[in-house]
């Protein structure tokens, strides 16, 4: 505590006030109880609209095995979350994979881990706002604004400003009210798919309608590319959802197993999506889900529900877009942030704003790139963009398959001392890495056959996604160089490890470095 | 003697605020508590350490210009970083220590801007539980 004067001497109340001593950092205080860390893991992964995005992509890819796609994507993202979970554990509350690959790796694959989910931020947000635009469309009814591009464009880009403005200036809705708007997306989706599958059984459905079959739950008939290619997609319907392992729960009893919100919001989720895939291509067929790709759900909420019911599902997908704009803007914006104050990133992106205490600048520059890279995209082609979603694929599966890696490295000092650890902190995080590693470069080489992109375009021989992929990597490599020969103290750390013994209380971690290495 | 507690996030409006905390102070024989409340918007994701981290190294230095502007007015000064949003800092404090009055500058924005973007006077006049006194920047 800071005082600048002697204490009261007639004082009668003991000092209440709570200071910011510097060893206050554990940010216990942000912990948070069971609902609203449910609701974060499941908000944050954005159900309504990851499925808006990408059911149709995904019947494209493997059929009628959407199902088993889902289920079998879930596996290397489960495996790679107990990773994060014990990460977590050694750095409480610090961080996300910058910070987390920088320590396990060294500062070079930190970086490119930390400009990752930068980018994947910047790919993300001109898809969403490409959903955002096309249905506010459909929820006024106007048709033929909704197949203007420039209309949904501009649209769009009103809508990344006003979600960035949101967040720069630091507005939040409160608990209750996330809960409430969670809870709406949920039932409608529920209802979306009970209502379709009883019009399935009733022969009220759409003329490709089809009875659903439990075979649509076998993987086994799929060929490996076409499991790869439906796995990456679905890796994307599950990002987000990774960050509920790094939210700490409020648990009064220390006994309680941890992560209890996370089985939840689990359980959630992949019920949600399967019973929705299930009905969506019972109601509608495979080749309706295909041909309607670009907005699966408000095509079939208009079949499903009728007017004025359809309007409902429409305002679930946005909101499930806004929602998980937010959960994108902000968390990206501390990365950089984060990395700015590291000296990894020019300085000005670690400010805060004086008011409103929120990245500002951060934010800003994301914003703008996103409205840049949204325009500009656009301008080329409207498939480029749905190109963009599987080059976001490979990006994400590159980040989060790094961090599973980190976790094994970071703990290897551990995982040979317990059965558990072993499992869990060492095998599961690298096998999950490994998965998704695999289906970074296997999606690669597909990808660098132009003929297997949405587009159909070829760019420099290559398919457009993976253009957009290489495109940001060597950008990456660049800027990199650039801040390191600038400021090389960052990129002199050395990689650390956390010592055996750690999970067991038998030992403590290193202190942490002086901030950064700064100065 | 009573205890009068000010927000301040070195904003003009903050400093109008200060200057006149201190001189109610001086008349009335009290001491100042100057309170910034510095709770990270958002509750979580992203490194959110670091974030508070930056917030908290803002605060101190806002601390520091606290203490050089009240250092002339010999009057009794406390300085308090709460990590609570403005409005819950203000309270909780002026509430544990049965203050006087909570004194708190206004940025002079419009009701609907007010609105938009968080009015620290708007919610006290709502949750303080003892007089509120907002003094407009000047200039």
């Amino acid at each position: 505590m800071e005082s600048a004067a002697v204490p009261t001497p007639d004082s009668q109340s003991p000092p209440a006030v709570g200071t910011a001593s510097s060893g206050d950092k554990g940010l216990k205080k942000n912990a948070i109880g069971f609902v609203s860390s449910v609701v974060i893991g499941v908000a944050s992964t954005a159900p309504g609209y990851s499925l808006a995005a990408t059911l149709g992509f995904v019947a494209a890819a493997v059929a009628l095995q959407s199902p088993a796609i889902l289920i079998i994507s879930f596996v290397p993202m489960f495996l790679v979350a107990a990773g994060y979970y014990y990460l977590n554990k050694a750095d409480p509350d610090c961080g996300t994979s910058f910070s987390w690959v920088t320590k396990a790796m060294g500062p070079q694959l930190g970086w490119i881990a930390g400009w990752t989910i930068v980018v994947a931020d910047v790919i993300v947000m001109a898809n969403l706002a490409q959903i955002a635009g096309l249905y506010t469309f459909l929820l006024v009814g106007w048709d033929s604004a909704a197949a203007s591009t420039a209309a949904v464009t501009a649209v769009g880009v009103v809508w990344i400003a006003l979600m960035t403005s949101i967040v720069l200036i630091g507005i939040e809705l409160s608990a209750r009210t996330q809960v409430g708007l969670l809870a709406a997306e949920i039932i409608t989706l529920a209802a979306f798919a009970v209502v379709a599958l009883v019009k399935v059984y009733s022969g009220d459905a759409l003329a490709g309608s089809i009875d659903p079959s439990l075979s649509w739950f076998n993987p086994f008939t799929l060929s490996p590319a076409e499991i790869s290619a439906g796995m990456l997609l679905a890796v994307f319907i599950y990002w987000g959802w990774d960050t509920t392992a790094t939210v700490n729960e409020e648990t009064e009893d220390p006994g309680e197993a941890p992560g209890r919100a996370t089985v939840i919001s689990t359980l959630i989720l992949l019920g949600i999506y399967l019973i929705v895939a299930v009905a969506a291509q019972a109601y509608a067929g495979v080749d309706n889900l295909i041909a309607n790709q670009e907005d699966v759900l408000s095509a079939l909420g208009t079949e499903v529900f009728g007017s004025p019911l359809d309007k409902i599902l429409i305002i679930a997908v946005l909101t499930s877009a806004a929602a998980s704009t937010q959960t994108t803007i902000l968390p990206t914006a501390r990365t950089t942030l984060s990395m700015a104050r590291s000296q990894a990133m020019p300085k000005s992106l670690g400010k805060v704003h004086p008011r409103f205490l929120t990245p500002h600048v951060s934010t800003l520059a994301m914003g703008v790139a996103s409205v840049v890279w949204y325009v500009g995209l656009t301008l080329v082609s409207e498939d480029i963009l749905f190109d963009s979603l599987a080059a976001l694929g490979l990006m994400i599966a590159f980040y989060i398959g790094l961090t599973g890696f980190a976790c094994t490295i970071y703990y290897r000092r551990e995982i040979f001392r317990s059965v558990k650890n072993f499992f869990f902190v060492g095998l599961g995080p690298f096998v999950g890495g490994s998965i998704l590693f695999y289906l970074l470069v296997k999606n690669a080489i597909e990808l660098s056959d132009p003929a297997n992109s949405e587009s159909g375009d070829s760019w420099f021989g290559l398919g457009p996604p993976l253009v957009i992929a290489l495109f940001f990597l060597i950008l990456g490599f660049v800027l990199m160089f650039i801040q390191w020969r600038k400021f090389p103290a960052f990129f002199r750390r050395r990689p650390e490890v956390v010592p055996a013994g750690f999970l067991e209380g038998e030992a403590e971690l290193a202190p942490e470095p002086i901030s950064g290495g700064s100065e | 003697m009573g205890e009068i507690v000010v927000g301040y996030d070195g904003s003009d409006c903050g400093k109008a605020a200060l200057d006149e905390a201190l001189r109610l102070a001086k008349g009335l024989g009290d001491r100042v508590v100057v309170v910034f409340g510095y709770a990270p918007p958002g509750l979580w994701g992203g490194e959110i350490v670091e974030h508070e981290e930056a917030i908290e190294e803002f605060g101190e230095k806002v601390m520091g210009e606290a203490r050089q502007r009240a250092e002339p007015s010999g009057v009794e000064t406390e300085l308090a970083m709460v990590p609570r949003k403005a409005s819950q800092a203000l309270v909780e404090v002026a509430q544990s220590r049965g203050a006087r009055m909570i004194v708190v500058g206004s940025y002079g924005d419009p009701p609907l801007k007010g609105m938009i973007l968080g009015s620290t006077p708007n919610k006290l006049l709502y949750m303080a539980e003892c007089p509120v006194l907002v003094v407009p920047a000047i200039g």
